[in-house]
């Protein structure tokens, strides 16, 4: 009798947390619904064609290219050359997406052109994929001297990265197999030593297969 | 009864677990707090225009270190009878990612101002404008974006 009353409470003081909870969840919500109100109230309409208010990070999960086969482009280089990921045919290839304007992506890369001389023996290849083409060739130009990358810098047409899974921010790449298969994908800026794992993972696919 | 108490248990968890989540993601990593303001008819004053950078992510100062990255900027445009001088940002600060502690940017995190100063004849007036910036969080970075800005106030 006493346990079942011990029993009994623990369940009542459950029950009680379960709805302070659910309370003080909807008063935060509620609180940000006025928040985002409220900054409503002070913004002009959006022009046709103004970004402003738009919902850039409504969806910012990593594409799930995961387990699937790289989607096939060609597009051209800063230098002018067509470059098909079809070229790469039984190579391991890093596809990156970056930009002009990501921080980021600037540090990353001076790390991808220190992989691609470790590893190019094994066939391993990186692809840089410039995001904002807009930026003009003379910008993209100057990034690519300043971080010291010799990979083919390619000048994105913006099917491109509809076909990787749409891309809301950067930096975003993907790990191509020997296969052709996207064996990892990862989106912001990760360690130098996650990069190396990931490509020692797309370098030993397939062994023998260069 | 046991079953019971797990199942409470379970439910406690998960609604807790709920609490931590966002409850909704930012559509925009600036906020513009529009206050109408009082300025002096005839005489130089200056007009603030307060901002605010979502918690969690930063946008490059007006001055950023690098000339490829896009500075907060605003453009306005112009209003009748207000004469409307050139914009002061406030000074960034410095950041870095841990990735690299080496490499220097100049940011602007959590509220920031920006002064508009003016000469504006008697009367309610309203500038519109825009504000440009580039936002980043702790690892990746957004495209730019604009977010339309009015400034709103009266001289007396």
């Amino acid at each position: 009798m006493k346990r079942n009353g011990l029993v009994l409470g623990v369940m009542v003081v459950g029950i009680a947390l379960l709805l302070w909870s659910g309370w003080h969840n909807l008063r935060e919500r509620r609180k940000a619904m006025q928040e985002a109100q409220a900054s409503h109230v002070v913004l002009t309409p959006a022009k046709p064609g103004d970004t402003a208010g738009s919902a850039v990070s409504d969806d910012v999960e990593t594409p799930h290219m995961l387990g699937k086969m790289a989607p096939g482009f060609t597009l051209a280089t800063l230098d002018g050359k067509n470059v098909s990921l079809s070229d790469y045919k039984g190579r391991p290839v890093l596809v990156n997406f970056w930009a002009t304007w990501c921080a980021p992506c600037k540090i990353e890369m001076p790390w991808f052109e220190e992989f691609r001389k470790q590893y190019a023996a094994q066939g391993f290849e990186i692809l840089g994929m410039t995001d904002d083409v807009d930026a003009g060739k003379d910008a993209i130009a100057k990034v690519v001297k300043k971080t010291g990358v010799t990979y083919p810098i390619l000048l994105t047409d913006g099917k491109v990265q509809k076909s990787f899974g749409g891309l809301d921010y950067l930096p975003v790449s993907f790990y191509i197999d020997r296969n052709g298969v996207v064996v990892e994908e990862t989106a912001g800026l990760g360690s130098k030593d996650e990069i190396e794992a990931h490509i020692k993972k797309i370098v030993a696919s397939g062994a023998g297969g260069q | 009864m046991r079953i019971g108490i797990a199942l409470a248990a379970l439910l406690m968890g998960a609604q807790f677990g709920n609490l931590d989540a966002p409850a909704t993601k930012p559509k925009s990593y600036v906020m513009y707090a529009a206050e109408p303001q009082v300025v002096t008819a005839g005489k130089r004053s200056v007009l603030e225009l307060h901002f605010r950078v979502v918690d969690g992510f930063h946008v490059n100062s007006h001055t950023p270190k690098s000339e490829l990255l896009i500075p907060t900027q605003i453009a306005l445009q112009p209003a009748a009878a207000v004469k409307a001088e050139a914009v002061e940002y406030p000074a960034g600060t410095s950041y870095s990612f841990s990735f690299d502690p080496s490499e220097k940017l100049d940011v602007y995190t959590g509220a920031f101002t920006v002064k508009l100063p003016v000469v504006a004849e008697a009367g309610a007036h309203t500038i519109d404008g825009t504000l440009r910036y580039q936002a980043c969080d702790h690892a990746a970075c957004y495209p730019p974006k604009n977010l339309p800005v009015q400034v709103i106030f009266t001289a007396k």
